[in-house]
């Protein structure tokens, strides 16, 4: 039965073509001088370049993690290049409508509402392509209610006051290596600031592509959520087929003031890699998000992409009865390597935090859940509950757990469980004698054990990665 | 060269002090690997939460001249068992061996014997990633290796009373326990162990379990000792086909205790349940780490470990349970629970699967908390004190796992001491004793 | 002997007692019925004293004194018995060491030398046969792995040991079978005297048959709004609580 399984495992990638638009990049290498041509590049002010300048002094004194359950091949951080931009984009288009089509059509082939009268109208896209932003939807609309929805570039020049508050104070520059060489480096990516009391009238989303070969992505999220106020963020991702690993970088921070929240969600399908384990992106991300007084944070991630995934979108529950959640599935096949979880760090009276995590290994990949629960003194009745399930399909994969949990107050309460489970023989003909198929009864089986992630997620991506889950597995039954 | 762990003296002077170039070469051997390896600090993964540091800062010494004190140690009443008593590690006495058990000292091993504890200690167990068990080889002068012969079916326990002389002198006790249970044969085991000693002092024990196929073995692995007492040291044991392992650990305080427990399926069919308590108050610091390799299919382990944790102490939990890619049909099941009982303790568990064959049942869990609150009211509504109800509570949360003690006499040496524990007033304890 | 009144209270915020009334005096047995979340066993909590219901207005007396200076354990001394609708699980402590500690702690607050271990033991088994529960079940942990049936024994056996002054059987029929009814019915009314009061609490009026009340009062919406004889609790039986619902809109 599990060779059927594998057969169905087998699918394509269907992200992986490349956008022929002709691109300026800088060439490989890293230095001082590479961080002082990206801000320049960028036109930012000195503050910024400063900020970047001191990030990158506190890099090259770090080393890489070495602790996370995956082996790859170290990159080579000399051989990458640190900017590419679409020549089109150089003369920074005015509007959408100034915008070379050829790349806007590239998001509508992934199936990203570029054009606001479209279906899925309410949703606002902001497009980050490789090192640069082509164009953010909605932005009147959402400005009439106070929205502030840019690029993160944009920020810089626009909002700088919200940037220099808030940048780097949820993760600070020196957080750990990624992180660091993100806060030199990085290129574009969003800037959400949602003003007191006002829910964001829509959901707003962005869309990453890494298209040019030999170059990282490092994008820069910044959510500010206001006191009483409400967003929802979606976040996609993906990248061509490409013999070489490249590298994705990125650093999201979430800020919810006082009685604030935020939900975040990703569906990131990177390129995985061949079925040898040739190619693919290196996921190494750095997300996390401050919640005050009161506040929600929610992260929700369906993680199908990506050769290497080091990733633990955490909550800083700094506010008394705060709240935190992390809902996740990460589903790997082939060669696949995800080391990823969450830190629901519980400093503030009554917070409450709750993990979610769903873990699926297939054929040769290797998936871990890394989680850490700490409570600290202040933490009086704080409560966590964490529930990590690993579903193994064949018996070449691994499925790993390593929860810390650590406490310092005795009036907190902590619950953890974790099992594994395989689509067994039985469940599988149980479908197939009431007359399913058997791809059809895995991707059931899959589906049903997802399902608690599933229902967090936003509708129309609900939809979207329940496809998504089914097309990583196509082929793996017969 | 320095250390941070002062003990290359007593190293050099066992060195000197022997003509078997084995031995000598085998230790040796064990400490250049120990001094090639990185001391442990908050970011070593093994030793994250556990700080060696109340090992650094003295000069280790063997123990010298003939053992003071008692030399009671643990004591049962109404068990008749088979006891060997270990004085700072040494045989100071034993009552006489029952029928198909042999037991043998490195230190006093004749020219025959010599050749078979090479082979038995090459092939022993012991891991030598394992910091403390790579330092119980560099310094090791004693041995007690007992064997248990096919098919015996001990009726008496054997135990192994280990008592840390009184004494101010700042010792470092190595010690080697191996119990080879042959095919078949069936048999418990109790380790204690105890201190009447008024110095600092770095027991480093290591018992090795060989439970050959169909064998059986009860163990119980007793950390008594309290003070100024440093206990790092490991438990390691190999499982044949059905075989079956009963084991109980527990850990009253000391400055400080580490313990390593892995156990190997070697053989289908082999079953383990592993339970334990740590019970750590004032200042006292405790770490469990359990590991279990299942490397055959079709066994099973079940382990239950539990904590109460208090005043100003820390208790580590780190279980985990490796399943290689060949075990498929296993079973293993962890649990860890924790009760917190105070504002300045802590608590740090970390219960691990890591799993590369799919057709296992395993699952963990743990839970850290305070007593609950509805159990609490309970007795309060039934006009029972708050701090009764507490110690009543809180021994009822370990006693769970002593209720399934296959011996009587373990639970009714434990039960007064766990009461006692708990109640910081003599009464609070009275309706458990 | 206790004597509530327009008490409120609340369980996070939500008020769940608005007002309710009531006396019960030596000797007197008090049924209360009500629809499921009127309320009723918000009642017996308040008044056992249990954290988390906040009480937000009027007194309770208890024997002449406010109830709400005493802890939990101090009205238990005092007399005050609450039979619990759910009994907690201990495993690891024993049912005999459990009811000792309470025997203990009671007697010494009326004054009384505690028992000795063997009258103690004595006096339990003989109280365990009363109630139908087996010999064994002294030994076992606090009501763990009981059946609900063998539970509501265990709270009879308790109150049969305690003889307190007040007891509050929070819906003690619940998960009872006739033939266990019919036993924990026969242990209430062998403690009938003329100076102990009995609150039951119950949604059915079946209880009623075998333990006859001298008053029924029914619940509804946080107090007590209607008040009559045991045939009260047969008109409901009858009518159901929508009647009660209309008459009191």
């Amino acid at each position: 039965m599990s060779e059927h399984i594998e057969e169905y495992l087998k699918s394509e990638y269907s992200a992986g073509w490349v956008t022929d638009v002709e691109s300026l990049t800088i060439p490989p290498g890293l230095n001082e001088d590479v961080v002082r041509l990206i801000s320049a590049k960028k036109e930012e002010p000195e503050w910024m370049l400063e900020w970047r300048l001191k990030a990158f002094r506190s890099w090259l004194e770090m080393t890489e993690p070495q602790w996370a359950h995956v082996k790859y091949p170290k990159p080579d951080f000399q051989a990458l290049s640190y900017y590419s931009s679409p020549k089109s984009m150089e003369d920074r288009p005015k509007s959408l409508d100034e915008v070379d089509p050829e790349l806007l059509r590239t998001y509508e082939k992934l199936g990203i509402p570029v054009h606001e009268q479209e279906v899925l109208a309410g949703v606002a896209v902001d497009m980050v392509f490789d090192s640069v932003s082509v164009g953010t939807t909605f932005r009147a609309k959402l400005k009439e209610a106070g929205v502030i929805f840019c690029s993160i570039s944009e920020a810089v020049h626009e909002y700088p006051e919200l940037v220099k508050k808030y940048l780097g104070s949820v993760v600070p520059q020196k957080d750990n290596f990624y992180a660091a060489l993100n806060s030199a480096v990085f290129s574009d990516g969003s800037f959400v600031y949602i003003p007191k009391g006002v829910r964001c009238p829509m959901e707003l989303s962005t869309y990453f592509r890494i298209n040019e070969a030999k170059t990282g992505q490092f994008e820069r999220t910044l959510v500010i959520a206001d006191e009483g106020s409400h967003v929802s963020y979606l976040e996609g991702c993906t990248a061509p087929m490409r013999d070489e690993n490249q590298l994705h970088a990125a650093v999201v921070e979430l800020v919810a003031l006082d009685d604030a929240e935020i939900k975040y969600s990703t569906v990131q399908n990177w390129y995985p890699g061949d079925s040898e384990g040739k190619g693919g992106i290196f996921n190494f991300v750095t997300k996390r998000g401050l919640a005050h007084n009161r506040a929600k944070i929610s992260w929700t991630q369906v993680e199908t992409g990506s050769a290497v995934t080091w990733k633990y979108p955490s909550c800083i529950l700094k506010g008394d009865d705060s709240i935190g959640e992390f809902y996740s599935v990460a589903l790997t096949s082939n060669y696949q390597q995800a080391d990823t979880g969450t830190k629901m760090i519980h400093l503030g009276k009554n917070t409450r935090s709750t993990i979610i995590a769903k873990g699926i290994s297939a054929m040769k990949s290797e998936n871990s859940y890394r989680g850490l629960v700490r409570m600290n003194p202040g933490a009086e009745g704080a409560r966590n509950y964490t529930q990590c399930d690993s579903l193994l399909i064949g018996d070449q994969c691994g499925a790993h757990t390593f929860p810390y949990i650590e406490s310092k107050n005795p009036t907190a309460v902590i619950e953890h469980e974790a099992t594994t489970s395989k689509v067994s023989d039985d469940q599988l003909f149980l479908c197939q004698q009431r007359g399913i198929d058997a791809e059809k009864a895995v991707s059931m089986i899959v589906n049903g054990f997802c399902k608690e992630v599933f229902k967090e997620l936003p509708m129309e991506f609900a939809v979207e990665a329940g496809k998504l889950l089914e097309v990583s597995l196509e082929g793996a039954v017969g | 060269m320095t250390l941070p762990l002062r003990a290359h003296r007593a190293h050099q002077t066992l060195q000197s002090d022997t003509d078997w170039s084995w031995l000598s070469q085998w230790r040796s051997q064990a400490w250049s690997t120990f001094a090639d390896t990185p001391w442990p600090t908050r970011k070593t993964e093994d030793f994250k939460y556990t700080p060696l540091k109340s090992l650094t800062n003295t000069d280790w010494e063997l123990p010298t001249g003939s053992a003071k004190g008692t030399g009671r140690g643990v004591e049962f009443e109404n068990w008749p068992r088979t006891v060997l008593t270990l004085i700072d590690g040494r045989l100071t006495d034993h009552d006489e061996l029952p029928e198909g058990v042999t037991v043998k000292l490195l230190s006093k091993a004749s020219a025959e014997d010599r050749v078979r504890f090479e082979q038995r200690l090459e092939a022993g167990l012991a891991d030598n990633k394992q910091l403390f068990s790579l330092v119980n080889q560099a310094l090791l002068s004693e041995v007690v290796w007992i064997e248990i012969a096919a098919n015996q079916q001990l009726e008496k326990p054997l135990h192994i009373n280990q008592i840390i002389s009184s004494g101010a002198q700042q010792r470092v006790i190595p010690v080697r326990v191996l119990v080879d249970v042959a095919n078949s044969a069936r048999a418990t085991l109790v380790e204690t162990f105890s201190s009447e000693a008024d110095g600092p002092v770095f027991i480093n024990p290591i018992t090795e379990l060989m439970l050959a196929d169909n064998a059986r073995l009860t163990h119980y692995h007793l950390l008594m000792e309290q003070g100024d007492v440093r206990h790092l040291g490991a438990v390691q044991a190999q499982l044949g086909a059905y075989a079956n392992l009963n084991a109980f650990h527990m850990a009253l305080g000391g400055v400080l205790k580490r313990k390593d427990i892995t156990v190997y399926h070697r053989g289908s069919g082999a079953e383990l349940n592993l339970n334990g308590v740590y019970l750590p108050r004032g200042k006292e610091h405790i770490d469990y780490h359990t590991c279990l390799e299942h490397e055959v299919p079709h066994c099973t382990s079940q382990e239950v470990f539990r904590g109460i944790i208090g005043d100003q102490a820390k208790a580590v939990f780190n279980g985990r349970i490796h399943i290689h890619k060949d075990a498929q049909k296993t079973l293993a099941q962890l649990s860890n629970k924790n009760l917190l009982t105070s504002h300045q303790a802590e608590v740090d568990t970390k219960p691990e699967l890591e799993i590369y064959a799919d057709d296992v049942k395993c699952a963990h869990g743990a839970t850290i908390s305070q007593l609950e609150q509805k159990s609490l009211f309970y007795f309060l509504a039934r006009g029972i004190s708050r701090p009764e109800a507490e110690v009543m509570l809180s021994f009822g949360f370990i006693n769970e796992l002593l209720e399934g003690l296959e011996d009587e006499p373990v639970r009714l040496l434990l039960r007064p001491v766990l009461a006692n524990l708990f109640a910081k007033e003599d009464i609070w304890a009275r309706h458990l004793l | 002997m206790l004597k509530i009144d327009n008490l409120t209270a609340q369980v996070e915020d939500l008020t769940i007692l608005n007002g309710l009334s009531l006396e019960v005096k030596p000797g007197e047995v008090h049924a209360i019925m009500g629809p499921n979340g009127a309320g009723k066993s918000t009642l017996g909590n308040v008044l056992a004293g249990r954290d988390g219901y906040t009480v937000t207005g009027g007194t309770v007396e208890f024997d002449g004194k406010n109830l709400f200076d005493l802890e939990a354990e101090e009205r238990a001394r005092a007399g005050i018995f609450l039979a619990f609708q759910y009994p907690v699980e201990i495993p690891g402590v024993s049912n005999m060491e459990f009811l000792k500690a309470s025997v203990d702690a009671i007697r010494t607050a009326r004054g009384e030398e505690p028992m000795s271990s063997m009258d103690f033991i004595k006096l339990a088994r003989a109280k365990c046969k009363e109630v139908d529960l087996p010999q064994d079940f002294l030994k076992r942990g606090v009501n763990e792995g009981f059946s609900g049936g063998e539970k509501k024994r265990n709270e009879l056996l308790q109150m049969m040991l305690l003889e307190p002054r007040l007891c509050i059987l929070d819906e003690t029929d619940s998960g009872l079978d006739i033939d266990a009814l019919q036993v924990v019915a026969k242990g209430v009314n062998d403690l009938r005297s003329p100076d102990r009061g009995i609150i039951v609490v119950t949604h059915y009026q079946r209880l009623l048959d075998f333990i006859i009340p001298d008053y029924v009062h029914v619940l509804a919406k946080g107090r007590i709004v209607k008040s009559g004889d045991k045939s009260l609790a047969l008109e409901l039986e009858k009518h159901g609580y929508s009647w009660i619902d209309e008459e009191v809109a």
